[in-house]
């Protein structure tokens, strides 16, 4: 088997197929403080839930001061008379009524979840890369890493398609040919795969498992 | 900068979370009868005859939560204008001593630079440069469609020392913090490889 992880320390030049020696890696896997600054910088900033959350409270603050002002004027814009606002509160709800429970339950999940949201680190939105200077944080999105990868697979001679996945320190490959003599393909493939993720030179290493499938016809 | 943004959306949504998260556990401990000496009794209706009439005959209650409602809303509104700004630096001060006059550059001209620069590569086939954060210590989001056959490696090599050595020279900055984001294309690979 060639499954290869690149591993820390692996700083040897590769020959390319043209012959020339590709420009040593940036060695970068040592310094824990580029990790831990390129997780930064692609941890999910929560922009949209907190856009939305900031959207809705100002609506309810807006709404709020305008029904307050109007009942303040004593001509409330709404059917509810501002005198008995809790009507049904007072007279019919009860504490421990399903439905008080239930707003309850509910209003204390979405403080949950807001809370976890903001808390939880979140999964990244870019695979860093090293590179070297520790001011400059590469990154390449999973799902673009997925797809040149599988174009790359997909030029090597015999491979037909080819689908990748991305886990958080794997790439899986799964190739399809229709070859009948396979001998040497899946090597080639997870060569090309290797190479590339060998030059991308990830920050967190991934390993690389290709595995081929024959498709008959 | 992003990482700004991320700080000021999570911990809005930290604050939000935990005041539903109190308020709705509040409910549930009465309804529940969690603690019926501390909260009262869950067999009570949720309001009392007294509360329901309180702003009745209190003329302050309205105008009270008037006012908390625009806190409200204007705490929201500069939350959500803290998120979605997104300081782009426009002008660029390149010399710092007033006396012999002020020196400006403009942030497009720099950024369209390194963008040209960039775009020469034939092996990229699209950039893009934005300066964002303070115009003193600025930081660089860089975005770089490259072709897909090109080696990623002498890539970045090339990006590193060349176009952003480049532009930190123009710039007279030490060092710039940026962040890049490489994507690869297949389109017209064939005559480009």
């Amino acid at each position: 088997m060639s499954d290869m992880a690149t591993g820390p320390g692996d700083t040897t030049a590769l020959l390319t197929g043209d012959g020339q020696p590709r420009p040593a890696r940036a060695d970068a896997w040592s310094r824990p403080g580029a990790r831990r600054k390129a997780r930064q910088v692609f941890r999910p900033r929560r922009t949209v839930p907190g856009v939305i959350v900031a959207a809705v409270l100002a609506a309810a603050g807006i709404l709020g001061a305008i029904w307050a002002v109007s009942a303040a004027l004593g001509r409330p814009l709404w059917t509810v008379s501002h005198g008995d606002v809790g009507g049904p509160l007072q007279n019919t709800v009860h504490w421990a009524d399903t439905g008080t429970i239930a707003v309850g339950a509910g209003v204390a999940f979405i403080g949950l979840v807001l809370v976890l949201i903001g808390v939880t680190p979140g999964r990244p939105r870019a695979v860093p890369l090293a590179s070297g200077d520790p001011a400059l944080v590469i990154g390449v999105s999973r799902r673009n890493l997925r797809r040149s990868l599988s174009w790359l697979i997909e030029d090597v001679p015999g491979i037909d398609s080819a689908k990748v996945r991305t886990g958080r320190r794997s790439l899986k490959v799964r190739a399809t040919t229709r070859l009948r003599d396979t001998a040497g393909l899946r090597e080639k493939a997870q060569a090309t795969v290797q190479d590339r993720v060998t030059a991308l030179d990830p920050l967190f290493p991934l390993q690389v498992k290709v595995r081929l499938r024959r498709k008959k016809g | 900068m992003t990482r700004h943004t991320a700080r000021v959306s999570r911990t809005g949504l930290v604050i939000v979370g935990l005041i539903l998260l109190l308020g709705g556990g509040a409910v549930l401990a009465r309804s529940l009868n969690a603690s019926p000496s501390v909260l009262g009794s869950s067999h009570a209706t949720v309001l009392t005859a007294t509360q329901a009439g309180y702003p009745a005959q209190h003329s302050w209650v309205w105008p009270a939560v008037a006012a908390a409602s625009v806190v409200i809303a204007l705490l929201a509104l500069w939350w959500l204008a803290a998120q979605t700004s997104t300081k782009t630096v426009r002008r660029l001060p390149l010399e710092p001593d007033r006396v012999h006059g002020a020196t400006v550059l403009r942030a497009d001209a720099a950024t369209g630079a390194i963008i040209d620069e960039l775009e020469n590569n034939p092996s990229i086939r699209a950039a893009d440069a934005a300066l964002r954060g303070s115009a003193l210590t600025p930081g660089l989001r860089l975005a770089v469609t490259a072709e897909n056959r090109a080696d990623p490696a002498r890539l970045r090599t090339s990006i590193e020392s060349e176009a952003l050595a480049n532009l930190r020279a123009a710039l007279e900055l030490d060092t710039l913090p940026t962040v890049l984001r490489l994507q690869f294309s297949r389109a017209f690979g064939r005559h480009l490889a």
